[in-house]
């Protein structure tokens, strides 16, 4: 049984890395294997915490999705990307500075990718405008995304399998995670100031042409705004109070999803039409195959692997985690990754320790931050790369991979001593 | 009725023509688009209005309904101005992503309509012998589908 379940699970992954077949097939082909052959029953796939689909990742994303979904219609990220800009003079340094930051913020409270469809568009109107390439200020921005999602528990679909897995809150993640985000933006934006400074050219007869555009129009419903725009809130206080509460986050999703259909009246073709259901399935079928591994004793066993490799020193286990994990997220996609990764990092914890999670830590910054190195290393940069391209924008795997990897290198090396000074050298 | 009889004569451009005199043309002869034509006068594509809009529109205008709204008249106004040095063939997606809207002079009505509705073509090409015999409308079309009023 162990070897067929390991057998399925490396064809499975396997596959996804290739793309050769699409990944909901993959995921929901491998899960019925497992079900089918019983490595796992129905009780252990669907009900059981340690081995089943973990429904509370299920339902904060499909909460998430409808919330966002129904702002995103309503303008508001053009008209806040638009008045910064004319803010900024329409200068393209720092034009990209206020872009990068409004697409980290947003990225922290928003899936990236939605963050990204939202972002590209504007970017390449202002580009137009003030007369620059657009291409180094959509790179900074998916970089912005991935690093700004990496600061909160919704921010990326993978610190959603790691709260889970970790029983790790909210407010964990902004005590533990954002302080070091802040610092790789500021990091970030540093070396766009190095890598893309011959892409600053200032033309002020262009400049004006952005001061011309009138923000106030994105705006398409103002009703729906205010609506939408108290019900994120409401969520994202709800999350904060949420370890105090014990409400899980995804019954505030939830919520406020269900609450945000109500008072929209919106029809369901509207709430529902940002809903990923393949995103939400791939999922499904990812858990009961890690499942399956965990029912046969292999995750138990690599954690013992892990463990003598580490020698038991959670310290030697925390920097590897976050090397191989920012090597790993670069090349394959970091949800299966993560979602393999937290139940040996859950073992391994419990024979190396792990003060104040820092295991968790490593996971969330190796995997997260790796994303930013390679086209394939994120979802975002797979779907930027596609508005770049189908407005004429061509970047190319070793275009993205010259910046990215020097990105993900600075950032990742910058953690290794806020984890080394924060949880071990004055613990 | 047969496509011939339904067949009215229309002007065609060659794939190196000017963009905007094919649009120009468009515009002053009140065409829903325009059959474009070898040099020996076979069809070979038909250009219709609605693909030099999206050719004109920047992509992330369409994909992105607020940033129309934002950008003012002054700039829709130039928007022609994209056209200006490109030919006809900068126009048409490269490959054809629609099959030719190309009709025999015997075709029926109802092989008409179904050739409009499949290839999303506001006229069809109506060829004889490889020339270009006239187009059908789909106005034309939907006058000839519709039953005489009562009275």
């Amino acid at each position: 049984m162990t070897v067929f379940a390991v057998a399925v699970f490396g064809i499975a992954y396997a596959l996804i890395a290739s793309e050769k077949v699409h990944r909901v097939k993959v995921a929901l082909g491998g899960a019925g294997l497992m079900l089918a052959a019983g490595v796992l029953d129905f009780e252990q796939a669907f009900h059981e915490r340690e081995t089943g689909v973990d429904w509370e990742v299920i339902f904060l994303l499909l909460g998430m999705m409808i919330i966002v979904g129904v702002l995103s219609k309503t303008g508001i990220f053009e008209y806040v990307a638009i008045t910064a800009v004319k803010k900024a003079g329409g200068r393209p340094f720092r034009v990209m500075v206020l872009l990068v930051l409004i697409t980290a913020v947003a990225s922290a409270a928003l899936d990236n990718v939605t963050t990204v469809l939202l972002i590209a568009p504007v970017t390449l109107l202002v580009c137009d405008r003030i007369g620059v390439r657009p291409v180094p200020f959509l790179l900074a921005e998916v970089f912005a995304s991935n690093i700004g999602g990496t600061a909160t528990l919704i921010g990326d679909p993978p610190n959603i399998i790691i709260a889970g897995r970790g029983e790790l809150t909210f407010n964990d993640f902004l005590v533990h995670v954002t302080p070091i985000v802040v610092l790789l933006l500021g990091a970030l934006l540093l070396l766009c100031r190095v890598m893309f400074r011959k892409q600053f050219a200032y033309d002020p007869r262009r400049a004006t042409e952005v001061m011309e555009l009138d923000e106030r129009e994105a705006i398409s419903d103002r009703r729906l705004l205010i609506k939408s725009g108290l019900v994120l809130l409401a969520v994202l206080i709800g999350f904060v109070v949420s370890a105090t509460t014990g409400t899980a986050p995804a019954t505030v999703a939830l919520l406020g999803a269900g609450l945000l259909v109500l008072i929209s009246g919106l029809p369901p073709r509207d709430y529902l039409a940002d809903v990923e259901a393949p995103t939400l399935l791939f999922f499904m079928g990812l858990f009961v195959m890690v499942g399956a591994l965990i029912q046969v004793g292999v995750i138990d066993r690599l954690a013992e692997l892990a463990t003598e490799a580490t020698g038991g020193s959670v310290q030697t286990a925390t920097f590897t985690l976050l090397g191989v994990s920012a090597v790993l997220s670069a090349v394959v996609d970091n949800i299966p990754y993560v979602a393999t990764m937290a139940p040996l990092v859950d073992s391994l914890s419990a024979t190396t320790g792990n003060p104040d999670n820092v295991l968790w830590w490593a996971l969330t910054l190796g995997a997260d931050l790796g994303g930013n190195a390679t086209i394939i290393g994120a979802s975002a940069n797979v779907v930027m790369l596609g508005v770049a391209e189908r407005n004429g924008h061509r970047i190319t795997f070793w275009e993205f991979a010259r910046y990215g990897a020097v990105v993900t290198a600075v950032t990742v090396l910058l953690c290794v001593p806020y984890l080394y000074l924060r949880y071990f050298a004055f613990a | 009725m047969i496509a011939r009889d339904l067949a009215v004569p229309f002007p065609s451009i060659g794939m190196d023509d000017d963009a905007l005199d094919a649009v120009r043309l468009m515009a002053e002869e009140r065409l829903p688009g325009i059959v474009v034509c070898e040099p020996s006068g076979r069809p070979t594509r038909i250009l219709p209005g609605s693909q030099v809009l999206r050719f004109v529109i920047p992509r992330y205008v369409q994909d992105d309904a607020a940033l129309a709204r934002v950008i003012g008249e002054r700039a829709a106004e130039r928007l022609l101005g994209e056209l200006s040095g490109r030919r006809v063939r900068d126009l048409l997606p490269d490959p054809p992503d629609v099959e030719l809207a190309v009709a025999d002079p015997d075709d029926t009505v109802l092989e008409l309509a179904a050739m409009m509705a499949r290839t999303h073509s506001p006229l069809v090409a109506v060829v004889e012998n490889d020339l270009l015999l006239g187009c059908i409308t789909l106005p034309r079309l939907l006058d000839v589908l519709l039953p005489a009023r009562p009275g």
